[in-house]
């Protein structure tokens, strides 16, 4: 007995230690507990249906709470819901905290989850990120394509605090998929009554740690805390301001100037300077994301894998990383990441050979696909003076190294986008930050029929593997498939892995409880604190 | 003269038409959509929000019923934003690009006005050349120059104002942005308030008005003053439209939600309803404040009667 309660103590405070921020023994908090933290663009909503970019999921987080969350070393952690369990392969059964209250008092329901997630793949809603997350409900993709009514999405209510998920095969990191800004509950009742006007402050209702205090566009959005949240003697920062500056130079002068707390991000070039400056300020932390160079896999010279090896091969990572980037991103020589959960990383063989030898077998390679030194390869990226300096930098490896040319095209953002999605380039800047932390995630970019295979690559046998992975309920032998898959994927030279992503970007010395964020470079608010300064 | 002005406000209504259909030509020709991004929109998702956005119509008649609503002064959805209608959007972003513009035109006026009318009086003197050498600096620098230092200097240095931001007009954020655009317009109106007054002061009604015997105080004030304003008053009304919606250098740098910022990212995102409703909008303000100009020169010369 005396066991059964020391363990269910010690369970308990596991619970309470994952959920809210962690202050370290000894720490003085500020009596003033108030954060100003950059966001970057204008959030595009804060209606959980519509939000798509960090910048709105990042709020709509501390305003609205899923079923799970992630705290900042990107644990998965209870949210509404305080237990789940995956029932079979593809039913998982998640509930609901009876404590959970909207911030009108109401209670949090299952129902509310419901309602949210019918709304958000509704065809009428027309969410612009609907088939990302329709795609682990049963019936989901059928009712986004409006060949289904809401109605038939496989989840339900066992009663109201209860609720049950279907998902259309094994999805093991469903929990995870919770703790999306899109999957919150959304309160029915508000919706109704305000319409469109349902995200103004004054009228929006939400069950996150934060209440919606002040929104002015393209300015700012207040939000301060909510005393009604299930876990509010947790929540030690009592508002929060999240600034829209999309210019890093003004984030950068806000932050000296000391009107904020957290930047977004750093002016190019300009890590290697303020982490001199500021060393105890500068946060670098690993993502969950790839940069790399998409190459047109359909196009005349690209589709001979021998002269995408080639191209990629001759690319001196370690340079480009220290010297031209110098951002502290780190060198990629595969497509599965450091991080990634669900496969390991994958790493080319020639990684570590000596760059002349790596050198003269790109040229071997090429001289048998027939490609003479003087071709020309045509690039394309997005108008900034950063790519700019990269697409330098790969076409001069090619000249020097293979003797090809590089016409370099600069083209505006939606331009350069529309012609990677069209196939109308033939190697083209590219990035992705993954939104789940899982191998399936990553290598739908390289799957044959896949949305997001800007490269327009194909490996039926790779292919294979992923949909049998994805029947396996068991981690082990689907991480073992994938992992085969994420190889066999890499060796097709598909594109050209050049770096992981980082996020670098300056943080106060008295915030505390910032963490690495297992890569996802989210934070909720309730999770940091001010120390005394 | 009331004729005038009615015929003048008549000639707008094909005027924002041509410019509309100018417009919603070009964004649509313009390669990329409002919903292409990093992550390809699947066909399902991309039909919904077609079809919300009427955009799987003919484009004619998109167009007929963006008219149409124009007509029912209604600016449409917000492709990009979507708890805001275009309408939403200008109504906060306008009044913030109407007080930071509108008060640097006024005191840029004033002070540039004043400024040139001392130059010209005191032509080749100290006073000249320091009024002078202090418009050419603010001529040639650019704002995105002239800006942070600035910043540098009052936010950095001297803490004593924000760096940028906003909060509801709060005074203490307007100071810098106001006092950008103050400089850079006035130190134009101040170069061509001089030159113009030389000018003016060298005519014979202004000889044969000191042959009277008239003060110089009475001759500038009563007789130089209104013709030298003229080629101020032409500069005026294109600035005050920079001023008010073309400040998006401004508006970038200290952080401003005005039009300028709006006009920049609605033409980045492709949101083709709000970039149609700010040229509406600069249309109508370009040609209203073109009309007050035109009425000011009648004001300032009696040969102009309309």
């Amino acid at each position: 007995m005396a066991l059964r309660i020391v363990l269910t103590c010690l369970l308990a405070i596991a619970a309470a230690s994952a959920a809210a921020a962690v202050i370290p023994p000894g720490t003085v908090l500020s009596p003033k507990q108030e954060m100003v933290r950059n966001n970057g663009a204008e959030p595009e909503s804060l209606d959980p249906a519509h939000t798509e970019t960090v910048n709105a999921t990042d709020i709509g987080r501390d305003l609205f709470e899923g079923l799970t969350s992630t705290d900042h070393q990107g644990n998965v952690v209870a949210g509404a819901a305080e237990s789940w369990k995956q029932v079979d392969a593809t039913t998982w059964v998640f509930r609901l905290r009876r404590n959970a209250v909207w911030s009108n008092g109401q209670p949090v329901t299952a129902e509310d989850f419901l309602y949210g997630w019918r709304r958000y793949l509704d065809p009428k809603t027309a969410s612009l990120s609907a088939s990302i997350y329709a795609v682990y409900f049963v019936n989901g993709m059928d009712i986004v394509g409006g060949r289904k009514p809401v109605a038939e999405l496989g989840a339900k209510a066992l009663d109201p605090y209860t609720l049950e998920v279907k998902t259309p095969g094994p999805v093991p990191f469903l929990p995870g998929v919770m703790a999306a800004a899109q999957l919150a509950p959304q309160p029915r009742p508000t919706i109704e009554k305000f319409g469109k006007d349902w995200t103004r402050p004054g009228n929006l209702v939400g069950n996150g740690a934060y209440l919606l205090k002040d929104w002015q566009v393209n300015s700012k959005v207040v939000v301060e805390k909510n005393p009604r949240y299930w876990d509010a003697a947790n929540v030690q920062l009592t508002r929060v301001t999240f600034l829209c500056v999309e210019d890093a130079s003004a984030d950068l002068k806000l932050y000296q100037s000391g009107e904020e707390d957290f930047m977004e991000s750093l002016p190019p070039g300009a890590y290697v300077a303020l982490k001199a400056q500021y060393p105890s300020e500068m946060r670098n932390d690993l993502l969950l994301g790839i940069r790399v160079y998409s190459l047109n896999n359909k196009d005349p010279l690209l589709k001979d894998v021998r002269v995408r090896k080639a191209l990629s091969m001759v690319i001196d990572r370690e340079v480009l990383a220290a010297k031209i980037t110098a951002d502290g991103q780190v060198p990629l020589y595969g497509l599965a990441v450091k991080g990634l959960v669900g496969a390991q990383p994958t790493r080319y063989d020639w990684a570590d050979w000596p760059m002349d030898k790596r050198v003269a077998e790109a040229r071997r390679l090429l001289a048998e696909a027939g490609v003479k030194p003087g071709t020309h390869l045509k690039f394309t990226y997005n108008n900034s003076d950063y790519h700019k300096k990269m697409a330098i930098f790969a076409a001069s490896e090619w000249k020097t190294k293979l003797g090809l040319e590089t016409d370099i095209d600069s083209l505006e953002f939606k331009v350069l986008i529309r012609k990677r999605h069209d196939g109308d380039f033939q190697i083209a800047r590219n990035g992705w930050v993954f939104n789940v932390n899982d191998a399936t995630v990553l290598l739908n970019l390289a799957e044959c029929d896949s949305d997001f295979n800007d490269d327009h690559s194909c490996n039926r046998a790779a292919d294979a593997l992923i949909v049998q992975a994805k029947l396996l309920n068991d981690p082990a032998r689907r991480e073992a498939l994938l992992s085969q898959a994420a190889r066999m994927m890499a060796e097709d030279y598909p594109m050209i892995p050049l770096l992981q992503y980082t996020a670098p970007r300056l943080v106060k010395p008295w915030v505390g409880g910032y963490g690495n964020s297992g890569g996802t470079n989210r934070y909720r608010s309730k999770d940091f604190y001010i120390v005394a300064h | 003269m009331w004729a005038y002005i009615v015929r003048r406000l008549l000639i707008t209504i094909p005027t924002v038409l041509a410019v509309v259909t100018i417009c919603y030509l070009l964004l649509h020709v313009t390669p990329g959509g409002p919903f292409d991004s990093e992550r390809k929109v699947s066909d399902a998702v991309l039909a919904n929000l077609q079809a919300k956005y009427h955009l799987d119509l003919p484009l004619w008649k998109q167009y007929l019923l963006y008219l149409n609503d124009l007509l029912h002064g209604d600016l449409g959805a917000s492709f990009r934003y979507a708890d805001w209608s275009v309408n939403d959007l200008v109504a906060r972003a306008l009044p913030v690009s109407l007080v930071i513009g509108g008060t640097a035109m006024v005191i840029a006026v004033v002070v540039g006005v004043g400024l040139g009318i001392v130059a010209a009086l005191r032509q080749n003197s100290a006073v000249d050349y320091a009024v002078m050498l202090f418009g050419n600096i603010g001529s040639v620098l650019p704002s995105f120059v002239l800006g942070p230092v600035l910043v540098l200097v009052f936010a950095i240095a001297l803490p004593w104002l924000p760096s940028g931001g906003w909060d509801d007009f709060a005074p203490r954020y307007m100071i810098l942005p106001i006092a950008l655009l103050t400089l850079i317009n006035m130190s134009t109106i101040g170069r061509i308030m001089r030159g113009s007054l030389i000018e003016v002061l060298g005519s014979n009604f202004v000889r044969t008005a000191r042959a009277k015997g008239l003060p110089m105080r009475l001759v500038v004030m009563r007789h130089a003053l209104r013709p030298a304003l003229l080629p101020v008053v032409s500069v005026v009304g294109p600035l005050a439209i920079a001023s008010i919606t073309s400040a998006i250098v401004t508006e970038s740098w200290f952080s401003i939600p005005g039009l300028g910022k709006l006009i920049v990212n609605g033409a980045s995102d492709r949101d083709y309803t709000l970039v149609l409703g700010l040229v509406v909008l600069v249309t109508v303000l370009a040609v209203t404040l073109n009309l007050l100009v035109d009425l000011a020169y009648a004001w300032l010369d009696p040969k102009i009667r309309y």
